[in-house]
């Protein structure tokens, strides 16, 4: 980045410095940071491999946190009993000139190395049991594997085979059975990715020329953030996901949903012309960075989920069909697969059921009309440097208004 | 400059003939040529700190617009590209350009004073390493004014990120040349400190009464000399990767881009304690100093600090605990992270142990120093907590580890830094930084850091990714956001009170005589600013605290100088190097070659000869040409006769070879 | 401490300026050669981290390898080392002569060493078709192999230097001209060098495709020219009569210069077990 573009921009710096310092003071009174309960909280959380880790972590905590106090203390009493308050006192004989004690050298390396004995013993347990599911568990394993991309988590299902069209796959959304260990593989096309869901496990890192693995166990049904968390290029912070258990019956239910081909919308046999300009009228801008999640995803999560499994009311089976044409005539299918539909696109992430995530691009915006019109509008604004936006160049795409519309329309159809 | 000159060392009228009509023996002693030319180690570690501050204040400032792009949830002060150079930028120059030369600022100006020694083992190397660090510098940064754009693929580069096909533009060619020139300098300074600290010590003074902060730089010059061939080999590999097509890291032809990581780390690991040992040293002077007793158990803290040093280089994969290194490596890299845990603690406890029963005065200095020993206790021991593999597979690449880092490089490093600065700036320019205002920086500073980084903690915990240019305002990092963007502002504002002050007190500031604190160790023996000679007469040394000896024991030590003075005045008086600018020259050709090959294009047409293959060779025939002249030349030098300290004439002679 | 230190009034184990008793210049080489170790370390290990980890399709190296060339240019190497020794002992007790000569037969089997690996990178190239890029193999043994090359050849012309030194007068002497002269002292070497390995190349290719010996000399006639011309202009400045200030004082520097080329022959002695013997084991 040079160096002029930095200061041209420094207007915009001093004035999102005064906006955001006005509104932020007024909530400054609720300023609780150390809650650690977030939607990526390494400390509530919800699987056995956290929960393990978890428990080191406060071992390494409880330990650290007493000695750090009797430390402290210590260097807190010499620091004001020795204290020279008064010039006289500073120009006072001077103490004597001890070089130290060996004895108590002795005792207090003693003394840490059994502090650490404390937190060897638990790292080592935990270390054997975060690696890989356990031997009396491996029988019930469910197996997928995650491979990297820039931006974005494309997820296999090997025992789901479909005919004539391998695995299961899908994109962002990693869907596992609750109650269940699950062992996923970590793959990665380009460069180094890492595959993070704080609340069921650590990471693990997704490197090229490596195979690398990790287990997980959703102890109950739920709707899991998880975010990659290796510096993986311009768009590292948005690339993101989600994990959702399911119970058994749900989670069937959802694999032969997925496994069918798309959902197919039958086309009108009177072709309407009202309706693709009446449902967008204006087309809302969105500021750059803005959040595209709704609250719903932060009350009940799991909820929204299911209700994002059924076909939306008021489909336009006239802009739909259109949109399926678009689909083909504006290169979509070049990278994008939409499987029954006849379009094979590999590079992209796999929509064949894109309806019914509940996010897109990558985990970064809710799967709503409004947040899918502005990915598909201007893809740079969202993720900087991804390849959709270089394809819609390279393959000079442009879209108007009511293709992005109809295209909308089509995608949110494919349950 | 010459109004600094001036003060800082005194004019003298040395005639020095030229020794010859081919080679050019500057003798400026003010203005930019003798800047450029000077092989005095007072000077040259001057003009590393100077270096080294202003890009300390630079990295400063991408640290501000970093916290300002992340007060609050979406935010959009830098778009993602910037906020990627920047972070990376600011790593870099922290630690490269602001934390390591300025540890080599005091390695010149204070450990040969230390040792009684006249100047470093080699003076000339000395100021190639200067100005090849300078060169370094200058590439890492000129991606700034280039469409390339400054690195921006993190600290680390982790490879493949760093490949031509991620990166195809010279932002990382840059990184990767200035990198290499900084290692250059780093391993030439090295080598130059560990000869002069082992073969330039004054008559008595034993390894064993070395100060701790010689000591430390000692260990410091080892682990350079050690650590660093290992991240010139990944750089070299990299960089035969963009250049010349090779797949040492390319996953197509059977790379493995892990290596990179084993590499860099082993590298890199090292390099942390290269960051905070002569921290350690710079505060186990100025505690024994301010408590007025020797430093508690000083072979020990001797000790614990080589053996830093040595378990430094086993412990690299902690560094990598998530990328899947299977059981029995995680849990041996662990435990061995565990183990270096011991003799950091025992410095911590060493400390204390020399407060205890001192008399205490509170200085500025000693301020700092303290709050050196709190913040590194916090930095170490959330450093325990990363050493548990498995706490760390959550705590890893979050803000936890950001916290962490951040207590051991400022609130360790800086602090420490910060207290040297303090300590000693009226030996090196003979005035003293006011109680008041030192003070006021060190609180503004000292609530700033913790304001900025402890809310850190909460947020790496609670799930927050570092390296994020932006997040979203549902996941509960909001606060701890905007309360760590305020302490960095009052972190900075701290800083420029911090520097104002300083650069105050140098044109203004309170004028002091000798040892002005009542110290311990031989440096404080000499007038302040130290005459360019150093030891009018070479010390004897009798005993670990050596000035403090001195002091005590006035009339031994008066007849021991007078003797040797006799001595010396036998010899033709106190030899002196000549000035040199042919390291200058070897610098600028490697500063000209690094350029060639980092930032111009290859050209488009076939056949070896190009802009690219030109430039690259002309800086190679100048370096060539620049270490040529400075090996013929040979060391000269001219002789002085100083009558006592502080007011000497000079006679010449003719120069010995 | 032994005879011929006894012999100069240098005594070469015992620096009285310094605190050990090492002069700087060795010390200093010493720390080097151990920064350089972890260099070459990190190096060697890159390769058998790959060798063990080897890419599909990726040549077998015995098939490539030509031991009976790599042994004789190892040898020559070890044999350098030796002459590089006696030639330091020769300086320590102040016989400049006999150190030349030493010095100019280092030279001499540095570049043959230097030579054998030109060739034997060409014929890598050429007819094994193992390039830097197109296997792993080839990255890392060039980078490898190519980097200790560079060593040799720094090594080399470091010789060359030390050997024009030698013949540098006292500083009354030092104009222009002398310098003038110097560096063209330099570079004739330098050429002498370069010219004698390609036409020695040439030799073997000429042997190789059964070409010619008149072929070989119509083709070469300006390198073989070349070459004697900077043989003739070398020896030209290689005056013994000339007064130097080159003597057993100086036996120190090239003490130092002898540590680097002992361990960058031992360095070989590593690669050629680590690279070459290790594939027929």
């Amino acid at each position: 980045m040079r160096l002029a573009t930095i200061l041209s921009s420094a207007a915009r710096w001093s004035r999102a410095v005064l906006a955001v310092g006005a509104v932020s003071l007024l909530s400054a009174c609720d300023f609780n940071f150390w809650r650690m309960d977030g939607h990526q909280s390494t400390i509530k959380v919800e699987g056995p491999v956290a929960k393990s880790q978890l428990d080191v972590f406060y071992v390494t905590c409880w330990v650290t946190l007493v000695i750090f106090i009797l430390v402290g203390a210590v260097l807190a009493y010499a620091s004001i009993k020795f204290k020279a308050r008064t010039p006289e006192e500073e120009k006072a004989v001077p103490p004597e000139q001890g070089h130290g004690n060996p004895l108590i050298e002795i005792g207090l390396i003693g003394a840490s190395v059994l502090a650490l004995v404390i937190i060897a013993i638990p790292t080592l347990k935990a270390i054997w049991y975060t690696y890989d599911v356990p031997e009396d568990r491996k029988a019930d394993t469910y197996e997928v594997t995650a491979t990297g991309y820039q931006w974005w988590f494309k997820f296999d299902y090997p025992s789901e085979q479909i005919a004539g069209a391998g695995a299961l796959s899908t994109a962002n959304e990693l869907v596992i059975p609750a109650g269940r260990p699950i062992r996923i593989n970590l793959r990665t096309v380009d460069v180094i990715h890492s595959f993070w869901v704080p609340k069921l496990a650590g990471k693990v890192d997704m490197i090229p020329n490596r195979a690398n693995h990790l287990w997980l166990q959703a102890d109950q049904p739920g709707y899991y953030w998880g975010q990659c968390a290796e510096f993986c290029g311009d768009s590292h912070a948005v690339m993101r996901f989600r994990v959702i258990a399911l119970g058994p019956k749900d989670f069937n239910d959802w694999l032969s949903q997925q496994t069918a081909p798309a959902r197919d919308v039958a086309p009108p046999r009177v072709a309407t012309q009202d309706a693709p300009k009446a449902q967008f009228a204006s087309l809302r801008t969105f500021k750059q960075n803005e959040s595209g999640i709704t609250a719903k995803y932060d009350t009940s999560p799991l909820d929204a989920w299911k209700a994002h499994q059924f076909p939306e009311k008021g489909e336009n089976p006239a802009l739909i069909a259109q949109g399926k044409a678009l689909f083909k005539e504006k290169a979509c299918l070049s990278c994008h697969e939409v499987r029954g539909h006849g379009f094979a696109g590999i590079s992209g992430p796999t929509l064949t059921h894109f309806g019914s995530r509940s996010t897109l691009a990558g985990g970064l915006l809710e799967n709503n009309t409004e947040q899918l019109h502005r990915w598909i509008h201007n893809p740079e604004s969202v993720k900087p440097g991804n390849k959709m936006a270089k394809g819609y160049i390279d393959n000079n795409i442009k879209l108007t208004n009511e293709d992005e519309v109809a295209l909308v329309a089509y995608l949110q159809s494919l349950k | 400059m010459d109004a600094i000159l001036k003060s800082d060392l005194q004019v003298k009228d040395v005639a020095t003939e030229t020794k010859s009509a081919v080679f050019w023996r500057p003798t400026a002693q003010t203005g930019l040529v003798s800047w450029l030319t000077t092989v005095d180690h007072k000077k040259i570690g001057f003009l590393y700190g100077i270096f080294a501050l202003f890009f300390f204040l630079v990295g400063g400032f991408e640290a501000l617009l970093i916290r300002l792009q992340l007060m609050t949830p979406n935010g959009t002060v830098l778009t993602a590209q910037q906020y990627n150079t920047m972070f990376t930028m600011h790593g870099t120059t922290m630690i490269f350009l602001a934390v390591m030369p300025l540890s080599a600022a005091f390695f010149n100006f204070i450990m040969p004073l230390q040792i009684g020694a006249r100047d470093v083992a080699f003076p000339r190397l000395n100021a190639f390493s200067l100005w090849t660090f300078v060169a370094g510098a200058i590439i890492l940064n000129l991606g700034w004014f280039m469409t390339a754009g400054a690195p921006d693929a993190g600290w680390t580069g982790y490879a493949p990120l760093t490949s031509k096909a991620y990166t195809p533009d010279h932002s990382v060619d840059m990184w990767i040349m200035g990198l290499q020139l900084l290692g250059v300098a780093s391993i030439a300074a090295s080598l130059n400190f560990i000869v002069t600290i082992i073969n330039m010590r004054a008559p008595g003074m034993t390894m064993m009464r070395l100060p701790v902060f010689t000591w430390m730089t000692l260990i410091t010059a080892f682990l350079i000399v050690l650590s660093f061939p290992f991240i010139t080999v990944a750089l070299v590999e990299i960089m035969m990767d963009r250049l010349f097509g090779t797949s040492f890291f390319e996953v197509s032809g059977g790379g493995m881009p892990i290596l990179w990581q084993h590499l860099f780390w082993v590298f890199g690991h090292p390099e942390v304690y290269i960051l905070i040992l002569p921290a350690m040293g710079i505060i186990s002077e100025i505690l024994p100093t301010f408590s007025r007793k020797p430093l508690f158990g000083y072979p020990i803290v001797v000790f614990s600090g080589a053996s830093i040093g040595f378990l430094g280089f086993s412990v690299w994969s902690h560094h990598m605990f998530t990328t899947g290194m299977g059981t029995v490596a995680t849990a041996a890299f662990s435990l061995a992270t565990m183990a270096i845990a011991v003799p950091t603690g025992v410095k911590i406890f060493n400390w204390i142990g020399t407060l205890w029963g001192g008399h205490i005065s509170m200085r500025t200095p000693m301020m700092f120093a303290l709050g050196f020993v709190w913040m590194f206790m916090v930095g170490g021991f959330s450093g325990v907590m990363h050493s548990a593999a498995p706490a760390d597979a959550q705590q890893q690449d979050s803000y936890f580890v950001i916290a962490h880092f951040h207590y051991v490089l400022i609130g360790g490093s800086m602090f420490a830094l910060l207290a040297g600065i303090h300590f000693w700036f009226p030996l090196m320019f003979g005035r003293k930084i006011g109680e008041f205002w030192g003070k006021l920086s060190f609180w503004v500073i000292f609530a700033g850091f913790n304001i900025t980084f402890f809310p850190m903690h909460f947020l790496g915990l609670n799930g927050m990714p570092r390296r994020t240019f932006t997040y979203d305002s549902n996941l509960g990092w909001n606060p701890a956001n905007y309360i760590a963007t305020v302490g960095a502002l009052i972190l900075g504002v701290g800083i420029f009170i911090y520097f104002a002050v300083m650069v105050y007190t140098y044109f203004k500031g309170e004028k002091v005589g000798k040892d002005v604190w009542d110290a311990r160790t031989l440096e404080w023996s000499l007038p302040n600013p130290p005459p360019e000679y150093n030891y009018r007469v070479i010390p004897t040394v009798h005993a670990r605290d050596a000035f403090w000896y001195m002091k005590q024991n006035k009339e031994q030590i008066a007849k021991e100088d007078a003797a040797h003075a006799k001595e010396e005045a036998a010899h033709g008086g106190i030899h002196m190097p000549h000035q040199s600018i042919y390291p200058f020259v070897a610098s600028l050709g490697m500063l000209i070659a690094g350029i060639g090959i980092s930032v111009i294009d290859n050209d488009p047409t076939p056949g070896f000869w190009g802009k690219k293959i030109g430039i690259t060779m002309i800086g190679g025939v100048v370096m060539l040409a620049g270490i040529y002249f400075w090996a013929l030349e040979g060391n000269g030098g001219y002789h002085l006769h100083p009558e006592n300290d502080g007011d000497e004439t000079s006679g010449k002679k003719p120069a010995k070879h | 401490m032994s005879s011929h230190a006894a012999a100069g009034t240098i005594d070469h184990h015992h620096d009285p300026s310094t605190s050990t008793g090492i002069p700087n210049k060795k010390l200093m080489m010493w720390t080097f050669l151990a920064s350089d170790c972890m260099f070459f370390g990190a190096l060697i290990s890159t390769h058998l981290i790959y060798r063990l980890h080897p890419a599909p399709g990726s040549p077998s190296p015995k098939q490539i390898f030509s031991l009976e060339l790599t042994s004789f240019s190892t040898f020559i190497l070890l044999m350098s080392s030796l002459m590089m020794a006696l030639a330091v002992t020769a300086i320590q007790k102040g016989n400049v002569k006999s150190m030349r000569w030493s010095l100019l037969t280092t030279i001499f089997f540095g570049s043959i060493f230097l030579g054998c690996q030109v060739y034997e990178f060409e014929e890598f190239v050429k007819l094994k078709n193992v390039t830097l890029t197109n296997s792993m193999f080839g990255t890392t043994f060039y980078t490898l192999t190519g980097t200790h090359g560079i060593h040799v050849a720094v090594g080399v012309f470091w010789l060359i230097l030390m050997y024009v030194r030698s013949f540098q007068p006292h500083e009354a002497g030092r104009t222009f001209g002398w310098f003038f002269k110097n560096c063209l002292h330099i570079v004739s070497i330098v050429g002498a060098v370069l010219l004698s390995m390609f036409a020695v190349l040439g030799v073997v290719h000429t042997l190789q495709t059964g070409g010619t010996a008149g072929a070989y000399f119509a083709s070469h006639l300006w390198m073989i020219a070349g070459f004697v011309g900077c043989i003739a202009v070398s020896i030209g400045f290689a005056q013994p009569k000339a007064l130097s200030n080159f003597g057993e004082a100086n036996a120190i520097d090239v003490e130092s210069m002898g540590l680097y080329w002992h361990f960058v022959d031992i360095v070989w002695i590593v690669i050629f077990t680590a690279v070459y013997l290790i594939e027929y084991l």
